[in-house]
């Protein structure tokens, strides 16, 4: 794994999380693995930060929890997007592609 | 982007939530991240390690998982409510420990929050809003009153007002309702209720007209009436009673809380205006005007025509009239006349009770102050355990903001009673005084004072306290060093406390004394054993005067005739009582002319053996007889004081007197003692120059009919209990159409005659008893820390040889500066302030010099006393013990 990999800017974690629930509802582990994944390795979540980022977006009423059964049979809590949550992560992402268009704007001026 | 409200509330419901549920959500929590662990196992197995390995790796891989568990909680949980919930409960334990300490400030508080929550509802409700009526500042009272006459000429003349009239009210009786009562009523010119701007409640007002003769057998009722008397009936309306012996119909019920001129007002009849009836349309019946300013008119313009109008009005007078008559009437506004009795005594009150408060205060704060310095140790502790400066200075002010919402909620239901005995203070006829209750304003606002109460003596401790030399607190642990700016701060609050302690001992002293004054009053008769029942008849029933002569003869006859009954009398009026009888009378030697327009009397009619009875002196002449019957000439009895003002250094007896308009003159034959009529605090009122009795069966009204309402005195030795129940049902027995009060002893009616003045003054005394209490702990918390303070200089002191009585008196000395500072400056307030008692005041004066000095004695005595456990203490210091402990 040659792949370098690159910390997290403030912020953009709960726009990752509500980006991967908005596919289909998802317990943590399958949160962090799909950002991994679909980042080709390049974003890695961190565990201390998952859950208090889950917990924040919860308590903000932007996805809400329930429990069901994981692929191994177990008890685990599935997090989904609420409409508020949705409406948030439209939002937040036109703000984060403006930003990223900006930034690159900037670095790439002749 | 800023959550909406509903958000916001959506939030924090979820946090609550998980208050509730803690421990199931942590363990949820940790459930979930098992659960993702056992995933990371199971891909790890996958992967190709051993099942050992395998979670090995996936504990390392999950990290330090406790801490983001713990970030998940403070997501869950208010981390600023938590820590003030910390605090509280720091604060609640250390509350704990010294209870006294909490007592007395709880208390204190308590007392000065109750109080203005009592003072302010009623100050608010009475003061501030204004009268229920509509656009009330356009209403107007015109001052003096008018002859009936007047009301249509103010009518048709004024430009500027719609001009009605309203009586003060008296007493009707009601009957052909079960057993006859006494109603409350006033009788009102027919544009009143649109004048005021009230609407019924059921039914309708008075229409144009119905104040004219033939019309006017309409009443309309108060919903008080209709629910006491008539049971809610919803049938009332059209139905037709007897007042007074007057058939009328009741047309409307006004709304709850409706009463004017004053909430003692039951019903409300057309007030009769019938020129033909030429007694009672200029000479009897005179009545108050209210008004409305009419749109584009102002209260000048109005004062203005009313000068004009009452100058005009004066000439049209079929009878010569005073030539100031009315000369000075202007409009003020009706708010202001309906409270104006009140307003002066309800200031005086707030202003005492925000004086309560301010010394509560001075005293928590100065508490606070040298419980902040004793705590030096622990707060130099947390400082260098890391707390902030911040969150000390939070930490004490979450303590004296604690304290003061314990004593604000405390203080609300103190206030509650507080209130029931301000009103007992006013009259209880103040419109809107019954409604007036601790609403959810006055809460809000006593919230609001105590949280600033809490704040303001709080800050200072709290400051001086994080102000704190860290390293110098700790090592040490002595308390000797002190910024003494704080100190002389402390001093000076408890010398304003001393100040306005004794501002309101003295008015407290002043009032005293006025009430001992007042109890010496020489009544002018001896209410003991007398015992009084009112009989109320109809007017209309004493048309024929033998009729009421015979009644009042058979109820004397019965009464005599009672075991146990020595004397029994009739007299028109009771001394002290609300309702005076006036004539105006012709006398002998003074003829009337516009300058002396025919004088008013007082006038009595009683039988035969009332002046002996009452032990009114006989100075001269000869007391009524039987003799003075209806038939033979007309006799009377006058008062030495009024003999002097009509024929002064010459004798009385055999002069004459008539009332005004009669044929026959009356011929004085006796002098009585001078009998307290109008109130203990005060003669006779200086436009009834004097008082004269007739004998009852010659006793004539103003419109020469024989009174029709008299009140039976009976004097004995028996059981007063017995003997009410007896004389009541005999007056009972002679009509049961005729209403008879309740019995009551001539000792009450003198007593409730100033129960109003002794309520006021029981107040004052709570206060000042407050006020002084709370000095006292003040000066005693000043000095005793003074002597904490100084324990080490002390110990110095002793051991240079300084003797117990030295260090005593250094002690006093301390206790005492403040207090004669404070007794000097409230000394000076005092003297600035008093004067505003001046309506309350009987037979001293406002700077009494007794009263002063008697004060200043007190509160010095308080302060030694104060100050004498401390001295004990600093006295008993042993130099050995405290030189060693640094």
């Amino acid at each position: 794994m040659a792949t370098e990999r690159i910390d997290l800017p403030q912020g953009t974690l709960d726009l990752l999380i509500l980006r991967t629930l908005a596919l289909a509802p998802q317990h943590g582990w399958g949160v962090s693995e799909r950002i991994q994944q679909i980042s080709s390795d390049v974003l890695q979540v961190q565990q201390g930060s998952l859950y208090p980022a889950l917990h924040r977006l919860e308590r903000r009423g932007w996805i809400k929890a329930r429990w069901g059964i994981s692929e191994n049979s177990r008890r685990a809590k599935y997090y989904e997007l609420t409409r508020a949550g949705r409406k948030q992560l439209e939002t937040e992402a036109g703000a984060w592609r403006k930003l990223s268009a900006a930034v690159a704007q900037v670095l790439d001026m002749a | 982007m800023t959550p909406s409200v509903q958000t916001r509330l959506d939030r924090v419901w979820r946090r609550v939530v998980f208050r509730w549920r803690r421990t199931q959500l942590n363990r949820e929590l940790a459930e979930e991240i098992e659960s993702h662990r056992l995933l990371k196992e199971a891909e790890n197995s996958r992967a190709g390690l051993s099942p050992q390995a395998a979670r090995e790796l996936s504990n390392r891989q999950m990290g330090n998982i406790e801490m983001a568990k713990e970030d998940c909680r403070d997501m869950w949980s208010f981390l600023r409510v938590e820590r003030l919930v910390h605090d509280l409960r720091f604060a609640a334990r250390l509350f704990g420990r010294n209870p006294g300490f909490t007592v007395i400030a709880v208390l204190s508080l308590a007392i000065g929050i109750g109080g203005n929550a009592a003072m302010f509802t009623l100050v608010d409700k009475l003061l501030v809003r204004p009268l229920p009526y509509f656009e009330p500042d356009r209403l107007v009272r015109v001052t003096g009153i008018y002859p009936r006459a007047a009301v249509p000429f103010f009518q048709q003349q004024s430009r500027t007002m719609d001009v009605a009239a309203v009586s003060a009210g008296s007493e009707y009786n009601l009957t052909g309702q079960g057993e006859a009562v006494r109603i409350f009523g006033a009788a009102a010119s027919a544009n009143l209720f649109s004048v005021l701007g009230a609407p019924v409640a059921q039914g309708r007002a008075f229409e144009p007209g119905e104040d004219s003769p033939g019309r006017d057998s309409v009443i309309i009722i108060s919903d008080a009436l209709w629910k006491n008397k008539f049971g809610c009936d919803p049938s009332i309306l059209g139905r037709v009673i007897t007042v007074n012996g007057m058939n009328r119909q009741i047309v409307g019920i006004m709304p709850p809380g409706f009463g004017f001129p004053s909430s003692k007002v039951e019903a409300w009849l057309p007030l009769r205006l019938d020129p033909s009836n030429f007694i009672e349309y200029w000479g009897s019946g005179w009545v108050p005007f209210v008004s409305r300013i009419r749109l584009g008119a102002n209260v000048q313009q109005a004062q203005a025509e009313i000068r004009a109008l009452v100058a005009q009005f004066k000439r049209t007078f079929p009878y010569p009239m005073a030539r100031d008559w009315n000369a000075n009437a202007t409009a003020i506004p009706l708010q202001e006349d309906l409270m104006g009795d009140i307003r002066g005594t309800l200031l005086i009150l707030f202003s005492s009770v925000g004086m309560v408060l301010l010394i509560a205060c001075t005293n928590v704060a100065s508490l606070l102050l040298s419980r902040a310095t004793t705590r030096r140790k622990e707060i130099a502790l947390r400082v260098a355990l890391g707390a902030g400066r911040l969150r000390i200075v939070r930490q004490l002010l979450t303590e004296s903001v604690l304290l003061a919402l314990i004593g604000g909620g405390l203080g609300i239901l103190l206030g509650m009673s507080a209130l029931s005995i301000f009103k007992s203070v006013l009259p209880s006829s103040t419109p809107g005084l019954a409604a007036a209750a601790i609403d959810w304003r006055v809460a809000g606002t006593i919230a609001a004072l105590a949280l600033l109460t809490g704040l303001a003596f709080g800050i200072a401790p709290a400051l001086s306290a994080s102000q704190i030399d860290l390293a110098g607190s700790i090592r040490t642990g002595s308390q000797r060093s002190i910024t003494s700016a704080w100190t002389r701060l402390r001093s000076c609050l408890i010398t304003a406390e001393v100040a306005l302690t004794v501002v309101l001992v003295v008015s407290a002293g002043l009032l005293m004394r006025s009430l001992y004054t007042l109890s010496e009053v020489r009544l002018g008769f001896r209410p003991e054993q007398i015992l009084t029942v009112r009989i109320s008849p109809n007017q209309s029933s004493c048309t024929e005067r033998a009729a009421c002569i015979a009644l009042y003869g058979r109820i004397l006859d019965s009464a005599r005739g009672i075991a146990g009954v020595d004397e029994a009398a009739i007299a028109n009026t009771l001394p002290l009582d609300a309702e005076q009888p006036y004539l105006a009378v012709e006398i002998e030697g003074h003829p009337k002319s516009a300058d002396y327009p025919a004088p008013l009397l007082w006038s009595g009619a009683v039988s035969p053996g009332y002046v002996r009875m009452m032990g009114i002196p006989l100075l001269a002449g000869r007391e009524f007889t039987e003799a003075d019957g209806s038939k033979s000439a007309g006799v009377l009895l006058i008062t030495p004081s009024t003999a002097r003002i009509f024929w002064p250094g010459e004798n009385p007896i055999g002069k004459h007197i008539k009332r005004a308009g009669e044929a026959q003159w009356r011929t004085v034959v006796g002098v009585v003692g001078d009998v307290r009529q109008y109130s203990l605090a005060k003669g006779r009122p200086d436009w009834v120059p004097g008082a004269m009795y007739m004998p009852y069966v010659q006793s004539a009204r103003e419109d020469g009919q024989i009174y029709a309402a008299m009140t039976l005195l009976v004097k004995g030795r028996a059981d007063s209990g017995r003997l009410g129940h007896e004389i009541r049902s005999l007056a009972e027995e002679q009509d049961p159409n005729v209403p008879v009060s309740q019995v009551q002893p001539l000792e009450d009616v003198v007593s409730g005659s100033i129960s109003d003045f002794r309520s006021t003054i029981r107040v004052f005394l709570s206060f000042a008893g407050a006020a002084i209490l709370l000095a006292a702990i003040g000066i005693y918390g000043l000095v005793s820390y003074w002597v904490t303070q100084r324990t080490f200089e002390i110990g110095v002191r002793v051991a240079m040889g300084a003797t117990r009585q030295r260090i005593v008196s250094i002690v006093l000395a301390q206790g005492l500066r403040v207090a004669v500072y404070g007794a000097g400056a409230g000394i000076v307030a005092a003297l600035a302030v008093t004067r505003f008692l001046g309506s309350l005041l009987y037979g001293v004066t406002a700077t009494d010099p007794v009263t002063f000095v008697a004060v200043t004695a007190l509160v010095l005595a308080v302060t030694v006393t104060a100050t004498a456990f401390p001295a004990w203490r600093a006295a008993r210091i042993d130099p050995v013990t405290w030189l060693r402990v640094d």
